[in-house]
């Protein structure tokens, strides 16, 4: 079984509005995206709002082109390519936030789209919390992550948060513990 | 004798704002009658915060009134027009309406830049007609500030917001009155006079950390209910004002990136 089928499998098999913690190897993450939006957006019927602070949106929708993953339902909101300061043409299901630190103003544009994408429920997918972890301590991130978690639980909204093992840490590991229903743990 | 028991918060009707995590700071929003000064400085939303309480009013069948003495309409109609709630048909109908403070004191015939005593009687009568004829529930003044450079004294400002608080909220109607102040201002009026006689502060700012620069908004007195004191994080959208807690986290200098 791929990668892809796999974690797919577990997802499909996830109670209403989960948290979930998603451990990876950084060579799955392109496997891990496709399988968890073809789940999410097109099985499941949800709106899927991709919160990334790892690589800009445009690298992850010009892979999701390549892949042929449609992006009518899927959203991005980008921390990182401002801080990057690059330019280019910006997509119309993205939304920028300046920079990784600026965690209350991630929260306020997925509530933005949460909102602005009423028909349908949401999956918020967190790319990642390694690379949030480089720029944000550690009790700032676990209040950003509690509040998170707690309000897309009450919008019966389905929470994903990314964890690449290569950089994990113990405070990370704990963090992901206290937010998450499940941790799935993404395997060959 | 038993003294008399204190009016219970949740006694109080309440003006819903439609703006969700203000009425949810504010128990379910301001008590009815309210007159809330709206302070902070330059570019933190407080023009945003009043139109977009006039219209969620406007929508819900409360009469909306608009005084600008700073903008002209046509340009607060241009920063409203992006909503997605919003609709033309609110000004069309009569249930929102702009006015400009300087077309109310040219036909007050109030031309000099000092009011006396009976300047301020001429001028809250005038606009206690204008809330009568328009059948008023919800008022804001763009800003109360430059009202108040035309009255000088402290004594004036004071007698000023007191007969205009009393008759707004006599007729029911709910006002928020703009206050400029600088981003150094330690009080929330230019005279240090407003905020004692208002119902209600609501104060907006500028919070810069770690070089990042987040807009905030917290209650710091509202009369008539309970409500968080604590600070949020505001964003200005199409679909409105959207608030989420200021994290704490970041006010503490401990390890980590």
């Amino acid at each position: 079984m791929t990668v892809a089928a796999s974690i797919g499998r577990k997802l499909l098999g996830l109670p209403e509005a989960a948290a979930i913690a998603l451990r990876m190897k950084a060579d799955h993450y392109f496997d891990v995206i496709r399988a968890l939006l073809d789940t999410f957006a097109t099985k499941k019927s949800l709106d899927a709002i991709y919160v990334t602070s790892t690589i800009p949106s445009a690298s992850i929708i010009n892979a999701l082109e390549v892949l042929e993953v449609p992006l009518d339902h899927i959203y991005f909101v980008d921390s990182i390519s401002q801080i990057m300061m690059s330019s280019g043409q910006k997509h119309p299901h993205a939304i920028f936030v300046e920079s990784p630190t600026m965690l209350e103003n991630l929260m306020l544009k997925v509530e933005f789209l949460i909102r602005k994408t009423q028909d349908r429920h949401n999956v918020v997918i967190l790319d990642s919390i390694n690379s949030l972890a480089i720029h944000n301590n550690t009790k700032i991130l676990s209040e950003f992550l509690h509040i998170l978690v707690n309000n897309l639980r009450s919008k019966e909204a389905y929470t994903v948060i990314f964890s690449m093992e290569e950089y994990e840490t113990e405070e990370i590991r704990n963090m992901l513990n206290l937010v998450s229903d499940e941790t799935l743990q993404v395997e060959e | 004798m038993a003294p008399p028991e204190r009016e219970k918060p949740e006694d109080r009707a309440r003006c819903v704002t439609g703006i969700d995590g203000l009425d949810s700071i504010l128990s379910g929003g301001i008590p009815r009658g309210n007159t809330v000064l709206v302070t902070g400085s330059v570019g933190t939303g407080k023009t945003s915060l009043c139109l977009e309480f006039l219209v969620h009013g406007a929508l819900a069948g409360e009469n909306s009134l608009f005084i600008s003495a700073t903008e002209a309409s046509d340009k607060l109609l241009q920063n409203i027009i992006p909503y997605d709630f919003f609709d033309r048909k609110l000004i069309k109908d009569g249930r929102l309406v702009f006015l400009d403070f300087r077309v109310i004191y040219d036909r007050l015939g109030l031309e000099k830049t000092e009011f006396d005593f009976e300047e301020i009687n001429i001028l809250i009568r005038a606009l206690g007609n204008l809330v009568d004829e328009l059948k008023v529930k919800r008022l804001v003044i763009d800003s109360i500030t430059s009202v108040c450079y035309r009255l000088k004294t402290q004594e004036n400002i004071r007698d000023f917001i007191l007969k205009l608080g009393s008759m707004l909220s006599s007729r029911g109607c709910t006002s928020l009155l703009v206050s400029e102040i600088s981003p150094a201002e330690e009080r929330y009026s230019l005279h240090g006079v407003e905020e004692a006689i208002a119902d209600g502060v609501l104060v907006t700012g500028n919070l810069e950390r770690r070089g990042d620069l987040l807009r905030t908004i917290q209650v710091v007195k509202m009369r008539g209910t309970a409500h968080s004191r604590a600070k949020y994080v505001l964003d200005l959208t199409t679909v409105g004002v959207l608030l989420v807690p200021l994290l704490k986290g970041g006010s503490v200098p401990t390890g980590g990136a």
